[in-house]
């Protein structure tokens, strides 16, 4: 029945659909100081919105040009997406960065499925496996007992779910322009045309012509060929970067053993560690 | 040239991976979680990257989320120093404990009607105690402090 409806609505109606109802879910479900069962209301009502959204996007994208044909696909990149979404809207800093790792696995998945092996891996090692642990170190340190008032209520949330769902709007408008048709005034002539077909590696046509460059990219030997890439052109990058890391842990040392000047002890977080220390052993 | 509907399901992604971050940064008080959302918006430029360096089959795409990651890993180490450090100062990882660093022309932010207790109880899984409690060593406890 829902197929029978789709081509009814046109993609214009589906895009706002789906920018309002995520302007709505990320307003109901951000914390708003709502306790009880205002709370919970809220937040099934929000969590039913954004599904709507997401079936309003996925149908959106359908009618623009084919999602849902690669299965896979789809289901890393609504993993990705919830995932990064429950991020936002969790009350509890340590729910939020255990969402995160989620999110950061849904995007390891949408980079391989897109050809990036070596950085779908790395996303899993570098972020997940060494930064989300250093978040969670900190919070575990940083962290007061209980729920803190200050993650039960969010700044103006309304505002920021209505500027994040219109930045969503515009961008997909954008992407979606992409596909279209140029239009009559903006249409190559045909010797143009003819021009850069020819000069294209592959001149019979569009559908291999829009994934020629594919092939070099998902070639064998993808790591050497992305490791040449590197240290070839992107040399002096590199080493830029090196310094860049060695930087950061030289300044975040220095601020660490800075820092107690102000609070009176040696360490940079002596305090909480000490009270902490001994409220676990009282 | 069009692009394939891949390179255009990885934009809308990469597109939402971003919104997302950009209302958690925006609305979010914690520290901590204004900083995760950051990092999702990284993600979602990420993807963006990638889907532009598989349209164009070249690898500039992913040499620069290769910096991203370098830079994001930085990043992550220098804020975290500075929000322990802010937490050792003010007990509190709210960012509205550091408003007083505002323009000076900007409204104060003041909590209207704070949720002050937890009223809903924490369900946190338990092990089932087993064996029999050790008895308690003075000098362990003493140790322990010290630490």
């Amino acid at each position: 029945m829902i197929a029978s409806l789709l081509p009814l609505l046109s993609p214009g109606t589906l895009l706002a659909a789906a920018v309002t109802s995520t302007a709505a879910s990320l307003w109901l479900l951000l914390p708003r100081g709502l306790t009880g069962t205002a709370e919970r209301t809220s937040r099934w009502l929000g969590s039913l919105l954004g599904l709507a959204a997401l079936a309003c996007f996925i149908a959106t994208g359908h009618r623009l040009g084919g999602l849902g044909d690669e299965a896979v696909f789809l289901i890393v990149s609504l993993v990705a997406v919830i995932s990064g979404a429950a991020t936002v809207v969790s009350r509890s800093p340590v729910y939020a960065a255990i969402w995160f790792a989620l999110a950061l696995a849904g995007v390891a998945g949408v980079l391989l499925v897109l050809g990036a092996q070596f950085l779908g891996v790395a996303t899993i090692v570098v972020y997940a496996g060494a930064i989300l642990v250093m978040f969670l170190f900190v919070l575990m340190l940083a962290q007061p007992a209980g729920m803190a008032p200050y993650d039960r209520v969010s700044n103006e949330p309304l505002l920021s779910a209505v500027a994040g769902a219109v930045l969503l709007g515009i961008l997909s408008l954008t992407i979606g322009r992409l596909t279209a048709e140029p239009p009559a005034c903006c249409l190559m002539p045909a010797t143009k045309t003819a021009l850069l077909a020819g000069s294209a590696t592959a001149a019979d046509g569009e559908a291999t012509d829009s994934d020629r460059g594919s092939v070099d990219l998902l070639a064998e030997n993808h790591v050497a060929r992305l490791g040449g890439e590197l240290f070839g052109r992107h040399l002096l990058a590199v080493e830029v970067a090196g310094v860049l890391l060695l930087v950061a842990l030289i300044g975040s040392i220095a601020i660490v053993s800075r820092g107690g000047s102000g609070g009176g002890s040696g360490g940079g977080f002596g305090d909480g560690d000490a009270r902490a220390t001994r409220r676990a052993v009282s | 040239m069009t692009p394939a509907p891949l390179v255009l399901n990885g934009l809308v992604v990469g597109a939402i991976l971003f919104a997302l971050g950009l209302v958690g940064i925006l609305a979010r008080r914690n520290l901590i979680v204004m900083f995760l959302c950051a990092e999702l918006m990284l993600q979602g430029i990420s993807v963006s990257l990638v889907s532009w360096s598989r349209h164009h089959g070249d690898w500039g795409g992913h040499v620069l989320v290769i910096f991203v990651l370098t830079v994001a890993a930085c990043e992550a180490a220098v804020a975290l120093v500075f929000v322990l450090q802010a937490f050792s100062r003010t007990g509190r990882l709210d960012s509205a404990a550091w408003q007083s660093l505002r323009e000076s022309n900007l409204p104060r932010v003041v909590d209207h009607e704070l949720p002050a207790v937890d009223t809903v109880p924490h369900m946190f899984p338990r092990l089932t105690p087993a064996g029999i409690e050790p008895p308690v060593d003075e000098d362990a406890l003493l140790e322990r402090e010290q630490v």
